[in-house]
C-alpha cells in the first residue's frame, strides 16, 4: 500500500472536528459569563453545591450500565437468530425495533404504568426496586433501535453462516456459539451500541421523572429550569463525564488480553480485523 | 333579672358557646386531618417548578411545618400533562400517582366533567373570590399574574418599551419574542391574547386571538419578532431581548440572573392580562388526606406569602392585605399596583374562542408550514 | 472452462434430518421469542393504549374523528414538511457519516483518532433538546460566537448574507449534529467487515480508488447504508425538543402538533396526538416497506 500523506483524510476529520467543537466551545464561555464582567466558574462551583449531583448521576449510571447489559443479551441473539434462521421474519424484527424512535415518551411510559400499576396483573410500581426495574427496561426499549442497527450491521460484516458451520463442526452447542464465537466478532458493535445506550439512558428525562426515580435527567431539568448559566455549565459537564465513561467503556472492551492499557500515540493501523 | 335580659343573656351564651365550639371543632377538624395525614406519610405533586411561584420554599415550609415527604414529579409537565397522570394512575398507588394538581383555569371544568377530582373546600374557602372557584368546591384558583415584558438592557440600550404598540419601533429588530409556542403554552397563548387587546381596544375573546396574531405577524414582516422561545438562557444570551411571560416568572428570572444581565420589568401600559391557576385533588390520590392538609396550608395565610414571595399574586391577596397580614417589604418588591389594577381577567369562554382561533389560524399566518 | 463454471454452480448442501415444514419452523420461532415477548411486554403494549386511543373521543367513544382530522390541511402540511426535513437530514447525515466513516477508519489516521471520534460520537449522537439549541444559537445566533467572530474579524455579516438559523436550512444543520455521528458509530462495523485483500486484489487489476469504491465498495455497503439511512430518517421524524427550543412556533413538525394536543397547555386532545402518532407509525411502516425493497434490490448477488 502506498503510504502517502492521507490529507484528504486529515481534512475530513479536522473539518467533522471543528463542526462538533466549535458549538461546545460557544457554550463552554458562555457559562463561564455567569459572574458580570469577568470570566470564571461560578456558575460550576453553583451546580456543585447541590448534593444531589453525585447521587444522581451515579444512580444514572448504574441503570444505564445494566441497560446496555440487558439490551446486549437480548438483541444479539435476536439479530444472529434472524439473520440466519428465520430471514422472513427480519423485516419485522427491524419494524418493531423502529418503533421507539416514534412512539412518544410521554406514551411508552403512561403505558408502563397503566399495564404495571400498583393494582395490575404484574404490579411492578408497587415497589422501589419494581419501579427500578421498569425505568432500565424503558432505557432498553428507547435505546433498542440503535442497538440493533449497530449490531445488525456488525453481523452483516461478518460471515455468520461459515462461522456457525465451523462451530458447530467443532462440536459446540448454539449457546457456545453465541458467546463464544459471535458476541466477540461483534464486539466492535455492541461497543456502538452500547455508547448510544450509554448516553440516552444517562441524560432520559420524561420515564425517569414520571417513575419518580433519583435520576440524573430529572436533576439536570430542575436545577437548569429558568436559569441561564447554570443549564450550560450542566451540559457541558455531563457531555465531558459520558465522554469521560465512554473512553473507559471502550479501553476495557477492547483490549486483548496483555495489550498495552494506553494506546501508542501516532502508529499506523497495522491491523485492522 | 328581668326576663329579656334573661333572654339575651341566653342567647349571648348560646352564641359564644356556639362560636367556641365551632373553632373548637375547626381546630379538632385539623387536628384530625394532620393525624390522619402524617399516617399517609407523604404527598405526590407534579408539575411544581421550585422557581415557578417560589414552590420550591412553599414545598419545603410544608414538609417543615407537618414532616411529610413530598415525591415531586416531572416539574416540566404541562396542564395536560397533569390530566393524562392521573387518568393513567387511575389503579396505582404507587408513588407515581399524583394527589394534587396545579393546572390552567380551563382544565378546572374540564377535570370536573371528567370525574377525575375531588372537592374539598378548605377552612379559608370563604375569603376566595367568586369567580375564581367552583361552587361544589372540586376546583379553586391559587394564584395569579399578569403578562409582562423583559427587557435585557445590555442589547436594549436605548430606552425600554412601555407598551405592546411601542413593539413596532424599528430600533427593536430581531428583539421581540414569545415564551413558545402559543398552542403549547398558557403564557405564549396570553402573549398574543394581550398583544391583541391592546391592538383592537380592549375586544376580548375571539377578536383579541385575530388581532393578536395580526400583531405577531407584522412584527414578523418588519423583522422585530423572534420566532425563537424566550427563556432566561436565551435572554440573557441576547437572542431574546425583549421577552413576554408571566410577572413572577419575570421577576424571578431578574433575582437569579442578579444584573447579569441587568433588566427592566415593564407591565405594558396597552394591554394587562391575567391569569389564574387553579389547584385540584385527585379522585384518586392514593394519600387524599396529606393533599387536603397541602390545601390546607396553601390557602393558610402562610401557603399564600410563599406565593407572593415568588412574586405571584395569591388569591387571597385583597382578603389580606384589607388585614394587613402581607409584610411590608413584600409589597415594595412587587411592582406599582396601579398596573394591577387595570388587569383583565379573561374569561372561560373567551378563552376557549381564542385558543380555538389560534389553533386554526396561528400556522398558515405565521408560515408554520 | 464452460463445464467447470457449471460444476461449481452445482450447491452441496450438507443432508440434514428431513423434518417436516411446521416442525423446523417451531424451533426456530423459539429462538426470536424472548425478544418478542419483551417487545410486547414493554413496547407493543404501550403503543396499544396509543392505538385504541386514536380511535376514540374524549368521553371514552369509538369514533373516526381524529383520523379523519389526520386529513386537515394544517395536519397534512406538517405531515409533508416532517417528511421533508427528516428526508434531508438523513441524506446530509448518511453522506457525511459515511465521508467521516471512511476517513477515520480507513483513511490512514492513527488509532487514537478513531478511538476519539467513536467516543466522542457516542454522546454527540444524544446531544439534542435545549442544550443542542442554545449551543448553536449561542454559536451562529444573532449574536453568537462565530457570527460575531466573522463580523469583528473578516467584516462578513452572516444574517445580512441571507444564512438564517431559524430556517429549514438552518434546522436541518443543526440535526447533522447528532445525525453524523449516529451514521458514523452506525456504519463503523460495516466498514470495518470490507477487506483488505478486496481492496488489494482491486489494486492489482488495476482500479483506482474512485473505482474500487464504486464497483466494489459501495455495492457492498449499500444494504447497510440503506439500513442507517432509515434509521436516521426514523430519529429525524421523531425529534421534538430541539425544534421546539430552536424555532419555537416556527416549524409545525409533527412530533410538534402532537406535543400541542398532549402537553395541553392550551389545545387538549389527547385523542388526536394518539391519532397522530398513529400516523408516525405508519408512516414509518411505509418507509421501512421501501427501504426493504431497496434492499432485496442491493442484496440481490449475496447468497
Amino acid at each position: 500500500m502506498k503510504t502517502r500523506f492521507p490529507l484528504a483524510a486529515v481534512l475530513t476529520a479536522l473539518f467533522a472536528a471543528s463542526f462538533f467543537i466549535v458549538p461546545l466551545i460557544a457554550t463552554f464561555y458562555f457559562s463561564l459569563k455567569m459572574t458580570r464582567g469577568e470570566l470564571g466558574f461560578a456558575a460550576y462551583a453553583s451546580v456543585f453545591n447541590s448534593a444531589a449531583f453525585l447521587n444522581t448521576i451515579l444512580y444514572s449510571t448504574v441503570a444505564s450500565l445494566i441497560a446496555i447489559l440487558i439490551g446486549a443479551i437480548i438483541i444479539v441473539p435476536t439479530a444472529y437468530w434472524v439473520r440466519l434462521k428465520v430471514p422472513k421474519l427480519r423485516p419485522v424484527v427491524e419494524f418493531v425495533s423502529l418503533l421507539p424512535l416514534i412512539v412518544p415518551p410521554v406514551v411508552l411510559v403512561f403505558g408502563y404504568i397503566r399495564l404495571f400499576g400498583s393494582n395490575s396483573w404484574l404490579p411492578l410500581t408497587a415497589s422501589t426496586f419494581g419501579t427500578d426495574i421498569l425505568l432500565v427496561v424503558g432505557y432498553v426499549v428507547l435505546s433498542m433501535p440503535y442497538m440493533f442497527r449497530a449490531v445488525d450491521n456488525g453481523m452483516a460484516a461478518i460471515d455468520i453462516t461459515t462461522l456457525t458451520e465451523a462451530a458447530e463442526s467443532l462440536g459446540a452447542s448454539r449457546l457456545r456459539t453465541i458467546t463464544a464465537v459471535i458476541f466477540p466478532n461483534v464486539r466492535a458493535a455492541i461497543i456502538s451500541g452500547a455508547f448510544l445506550t450509554f448516553s440516552i439512558s444517562l441524560g432520559e428525562f420524561v420515564l425517569a421523572s414520571l417513575l419518580n426515580r433519583p435520576a440524573f435527567g430529572p436533576y439536570l431539568v430542575q436545577l437548569g429550569q429558568d436559569r441561564a448559566y447554570e443549564p450550560a455549565a450542566l451540559a457541558i459537564m455531563s457531555f465531558g463525564f459520558t465522554w469521560g465513561c465512554m473512553v473507559l467503556m471502550q479501553l476495557f472492551a477492547t483490549r486483548k488480553p496483555g495489550q498495552r492499557w494506553l494506546p501508542r500515540l501516532f502508529t499506523r493501523p497495522a491491523q485492522r480485523s | 333579672m328581668t326576663l329579656n335580659t334573661q333572654k339575651v343573656l341566653m342567647i349571648t351564651t348560646a352564641l359564644a358557646v356556639a362560636a367556641g365550639s365551632a373553632a373548637q371543632a375547626q381546630t379538632a377538624d385539623m387536628d384530625a386531618l394532620i393525624a390522619a395525614a402524617k399516617a399517609e406519610g407523604t404527598l405526590t405533586t407534579i408539575a411544581l417548578p421550585h422557581d415557578w411561584c417560589n414552590y420550591g420554599a412553599v414545598i419545603e415550609g410544608f414538609k417543615a411545618k407537618y414532616g411529610l415527604e413530598v415525591n415531586e414529579l416531572n416539574p416540566n409537565a404541562g396542564s395536560g400533562d397533569e390530566i393524562e397522570a392521573i387518568k393513567a394512575n387511575k389503579d396505582n398507588t404507587g408513588p407515581q400517582a399524583p394527589d394534587v394538581i396545579d393546572v390552567g383555569l380551563s382544565f378546572g371544568p374540564a377535570a370536573k366533567a371528567e370525574g377525575l377530582i375531588q372537592p374539598y373546600k378548605v377552612s379559608t374557602w370563604d375569603s376566595i373570590p367568586e369567580s375564581a372557584k367552583d361552587a361544589e368546591g372540586y376546583w379553586y384558583g391559587d394564584y395569579y399574574g399578569v403578562l409582562a415584558m423583559a427587557v435585557n438592557k445590555d442589547v436594549v440600550t436605548d430606552a425600554s418599551p412601555a407598551s405592546f404598540a411601542d413593539l413596532k419601533d424599528p430600533k427593536y429588530a430581531a428583539m421581540v419574542a414569545i415564551p413558545g409556542d402559543p398552542r403549547t403554552g398558557n403564557s405564549s397563548m396570553m402573549s398574543v391574547y394581550a398583544m391583541g387587546l391592546a391592538a383592537n381596544g380592549g375586544k376580548g375573546g375571539a377578536d383579541a386571538a385575530t388581532a393578536g396574531i395580526a400583531f405577531l405577524k407584522d412584527l414578523k414582516a418588519s423583522g422585530n419578532f423572534v420566532d425563537v422561545g424566550g427563556s432566561a438562557q436565551n435572554f440573557a444570551q441576547g437572542t431574546t431581548p425583549i421577552m413576554m411571560d408571566w410577572d413572577y416568572n419575570v421577576l424571578a428570572m431578574r433575582d437569579k440572573l442578579a444584573g447579569n444581565p441587568p433588566m427592566d420589568v415593564v407591565i405594558p401600559s396597552d394591554g394587562v392580562i391575567a391569569g389564574v391557576y387553579v389547584q385540584a385533588i385527585s379522585a384518586y390520590a392514593p394519600h387524599p388526606n396529606a393533599a387536603k392538609l397541602w390545601m390546607e396550608y396553601l390557602y393558610s395565610d402562610e401557603g399564600q406569602l410563599g406565593w407572593l414571595s415568588g412574586y405571584c399574586h395569591p388569591i387571597r391577596f385583597n382578603d389580606m392585605v384589607a388585614r394587613g397580614v402581607i409584610p411590608a417589604e413584600m409589597m415594595a418588591k412587587l411592582p406599582p399596583a396601579d398596573g394591577y389594577a387595570k388587569a383583565v381577567f379573561p374569561t372561560l369562554d373567551e378563552q376557549g374562542a381564542a385558543k380555538a382561533v389560534v389553533a386554526e389560524t396561528w400556522a398558515t399566518e405565521m408560515g408554520a408550514n | 472452462m464452460t463445464l467447470d463454471a457449471s460444476a461449481t454452480r452445482i450447491e452441496v448442501r450438507a443432508p440434514g434430518p428431513r423434518l417436516p415444514m411446521g416442525r423446523k419452523l417451531t424451533w426456530n420461532w423459539l429462538g426470536v421469542a424472548p425478544f418478542f415477548l419483551f417487545a410486547f411486554l414493554f413496547l407493543i403494549g404501550p403503543v396499544l393504549y396509543l392505538v385504541a386511543g386514536a380511535f376514540q373521543n374524549a368521553d371514552g367513544a369509538f369514533t373516526f374523528d381524529n383520523i379523519i382530522a389526520l386529513g386537515s390541511p394544517n395536519i397534512v402540511a406538517s405531515f409533508s414538511l416532517s417528511i421533508r426535513l427528516s428526508l434531508l437530514s438523513a441524506l446530509m447525515g448518511a453522506v457525511t457519516g459515511l465521508l467521516l466513516a471512511q476517513a477515520v477508519i480507513l483513511g490512514g489516521l492513527p488509532v487514537w483518532v478513531r478511538t476519539a471520534f467513536t467516543t466522542f460520537s457516542g454522546v454527540a449522537s444524544n446531544f439534542a433538546g435545549v442544550p443542542l439549541a442554545f449551543a448553536f444559537i449561542a454559536t451562529l445566533g444573532r449574536l453568537g460566537l462565530v457570527t460575531v467572530l466573522l463580523r469583528d474579524l473578516f467584516g462578513i455579516n452572516l444574517y445580512a448574507s441571507g444564512f438564517n438559523l431559524f430556517s429549514f436550512f438552518g434546522l436541518s444543520l443543526v440535526y447533522l449534529y447528532f445525525q453524523l455521528p449516529l451514521m458514523f458509530l452506525i456504519i463503523a462495523p460495516a466498514l470495518d467487515g470490507l477487506k483488505r485483500e478486496w481492496r488489494e486484489a482491486a489494486e492489482i487489476l488495476g482500479a483506482s480508488r474512485r473505482q474500487y469504491w464504486q464497483l466494489v465498495g459501495l455495492p457492498v455497503l449499500t444494504p447497510t447504508i440503506l439500513g442507517c439511512f432509515l434509521l436516521l430518517f426514523a430519529n429525524a421524524f421523531g425529534t421534538l425538543a430541539t425544534v421546539y427550543a430552536l424555532v419555537g412556533s416556527g416549524f409545525d413538525v409533527v412530533p410538534i402538533v402532537l406535543f400541542q394536543q398532549i402537553r395541553g397547555n392550551v389545545l387538549y386532545n389527547p385523542n388526536l396526538g394518539y391519532a397522530l402518532a398513529l400516523g408516525m407509525v405508519v408512516i414509518m411502516g411505509v418507509s421501512n416497506t421501501l427501504y426493504l425493497l431497496l434492499r432485496n434490490r442491493a442484496e440481490r448477488w449475496q447468497k
